[in-house]
């Protein structure tokens, strides 16, 4: 059987050509093992089998597709995204997705990844919303899973750093926490009910606590390759999954209250290193 | 906040915001910008807004009840209190404890017949059943199967299974030691009712209150965790090293 190996550093040779020689940037693998060095934890620690094959991690293929189709010309416009303005600057990808959401002058609104892709799409590229390059927003062949991936790569191992300077920042970080803790359904479940403790399981899962960052720093690491799904998912999916999981109604991408959830989960990871891509069960 | 007070504090947000809404595509959404008026709102307020008025979820889709959606995310008063104390990171005072606990009081309906131990192997699946409630992109159904109570998922019940959650405490042995008379029966039932009248701001669902459980199905649970007979009650070699398992 042919067996693809894959070596994270190789790709970050093809990947990260304009990376700066002081960059903190480190392949997701190295991260993760130093976060695992550093900490007691359950949960960073429960799967041995993905902790083994981080290196062939299937996100890493996504991410070199999403690198293609960041600097291809595409659209109506027929130009690339490599104006694309992600918070540092037009063209910036290293260490922007760390940064992320965070406030836009240019369009009066805090965004996440996946809101601000979709404007650069539909205003750089000249895409309608409704095109499937921007609406398709699940699956590891969709564009906006490998530009996700590919954006969100070239911060591995950079320090979750979301600005909270702007008031609207602040304010939606604040409404995130206030989500977070929101208690209601007819399982009067909040996320706090199962992130908020250290060393809980549900069920034989291992969860991931908000008041232990080093945890916090894995569990919002999206893009991720889950292997129970065998498709790369995205921050949106997984809130997604665990409204569902709580018995309430479904998270829309790109609405302000998901991107509120991430402003908070974000800031409660900060200064902890990003495992980008991670591989999840 | 309610929409009439939105409306006297925020007239054009909303307004803008409810223009975008009949809009709203399916599965994705660009809320109005003018994002200003955020910070005029309190967290509280804010994360209310943005739900009910800024299309933050799929609010319009039916439930298994023959509600809407909508409905799962207004909170109730143990709901909101309880969700602002975890978030304040605070200590629950008495005076707060006492009200959660008598809103649960009120709250509980005893079996006019009388508390009766159920069937302990219906209780069993009653238990296992991480089934039911679940809309969204992937509703349950309720006619392919009933809803469950999903108890595993926090407690460890049976001293032989091994796949049991950690967020409340082990059960392994949970008849043996309280026996099955009727003051025992009925603060069970109570628990599984609503155990805020126990545990203010407990975690643990509202079972009987909600009625995601029916009164039968807590009898049968009742009977799986205090029936002699039930696995949960059987003096098992492996219980010590589970409990222990259970503490860590
Ligand atoms: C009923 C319990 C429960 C609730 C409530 C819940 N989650 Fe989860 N969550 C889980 C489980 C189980 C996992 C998978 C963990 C694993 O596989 O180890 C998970 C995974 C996650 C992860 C990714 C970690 C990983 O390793 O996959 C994040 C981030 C997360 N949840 C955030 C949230 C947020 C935000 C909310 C509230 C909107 C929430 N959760 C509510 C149970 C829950
Ligand atoms: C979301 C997690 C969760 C689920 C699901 C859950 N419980 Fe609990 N339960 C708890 C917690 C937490 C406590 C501890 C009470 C406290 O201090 O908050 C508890 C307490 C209890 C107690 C009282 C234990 C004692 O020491 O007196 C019983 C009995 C109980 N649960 C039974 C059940 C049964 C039966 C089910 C399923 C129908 C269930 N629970 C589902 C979280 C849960």
């Amino acid at each position: 059987m042919l067996r693809l190996t894959l070596c994270a550093a190789c790709l970050a040779a093809c990947l990260s050509t304009v990376v700066l020689a002081d960059s903190q940037w480190r392949a997701p693998e190295e991260v993760l093992q130093a976060l695992i060095d550093d900490n007691e934890s359950a949960y960073l620690t429960q799967s041995e089998q993905n902790i083994m094959m981080m290196p062939d991690n299937a996100a890493l293929w996504v991410a070199e597709e999403g690198a293609a189709l960041f600097s291809e010309p595409r659209g109506p416009n027929n130009v690339s995204l490599e104006t694309c303005d992600l918070g540092k600057g037009p063209g910036v990808v290293d260490g922007a997705y760390v940064e992320l959401p965070r406030f836009f002058a240019d369009t009066g609104r805090v965004m996440d990844l996946e809101t601000r892709l979709a404007h650069c799409m539909t205003t750089i590229q000249g895409f309608s919303a409704d095109d499937p390059e921007v609406k398709t927003r699940h699956g590891s062949d969709s564009d906006m899973m490998k530009l996700q991936t590919f954006i969100a790569y070239r911060s591995s191992g950079l320090p979750w750093n979301p600005p909270l300077e702007h008031p609207l920042e602040q304010a939606m970080r604040d409404a995130g926490e206030a989500l977070f803790f929101r208690r209601a359904g007819t399982s009067d479940f909040s996320c706090s009910t199962c992130h908020g403790q250290s060393g809980k399981r549900i069920r034989a899962s291992v969860l991931p606590s908000v008041n232990e960052p080093h945890e916090w720093s894995k569990a919002i690491s999206w893009p991720a390759y889950r292997v129970g799904q065998q498709e790369v998912r995205s921050s949106n999916h997984r809130i997604r999954g665990c409204y569902w999981q709580m018995r309430q109604p479904q998270s829309i991408s790109g609405s302000d209250a998901a991107i509120a959830l991430m402003s908070f989960w974000t800031d409660a990871a900060r200064g902890q290193p990003a495992i980008l891509p991670d591989k999840k069960r | 906040m309610s929409v009439d007070r939105m409306m006297i504090r925020y007239p054009t947000l909303v307004a803008a915001a409810t223009a975008a809404l009949l809009a709203l595509p399916a599965a994705t959404a660009a809320p109005p910008s003018p994002q200003a008026a955020y910070t005029a709102m309190s967290p509280e307020e804010l994360a209310d807004y943005l739900i009910f008025e800024a299309g933050g979820f799929d609010l319009e889709a039916g439930t298994q009840t023959g509600g809407t959606a909508r409905e799962r995310m207004v909170q109730d008063r143990t709901q909101k209190v309880c969700s602002a104390i975890a978030r304040a990171g605070a200590q629950l005072d008495r005076a707060t404890a006492a009200k959660i606990s008598a809103l649960a009081d009120a709250s509980i309906v005893l079996p006019e017949d009388g508390l009766k131990l159920g069937d302990w192997q219906r209780g069993e699946a009653v238990a296992r059943s991480g089934f039911g409630y679940r809309i969204g992109h992937n509703p349950d159904d309720h006619d392919s199967q009933p809803p469950g109570g999903n108890c595993y998922a926090c407690h460890q019940l049976d001293p032989n299974e091994t796949a049991y959650g950690t967020v409340g405490p082990s059960l392994t042995g949970y008849g043996r030691l309280r026996g099955t008379s009727e003051p025992m029966l009925k603060h069970t039932y109570q628990i599984l009712y609503n155990a805020h009248l126990f545990f203010p701001c407990t975690t643990m669902p509202r079972f009987g209150h909600h009625g995601t459980l029916t009164p039968e199905q807590m009898a049968d649970v009742m009977a799986y965790l205090l029936d002699p007979e039930s696995p949960v009650n059987q003096d098992l070699p492996q219980t010590v090293e589970a409990d222990a398992a259970a503490q860590d």
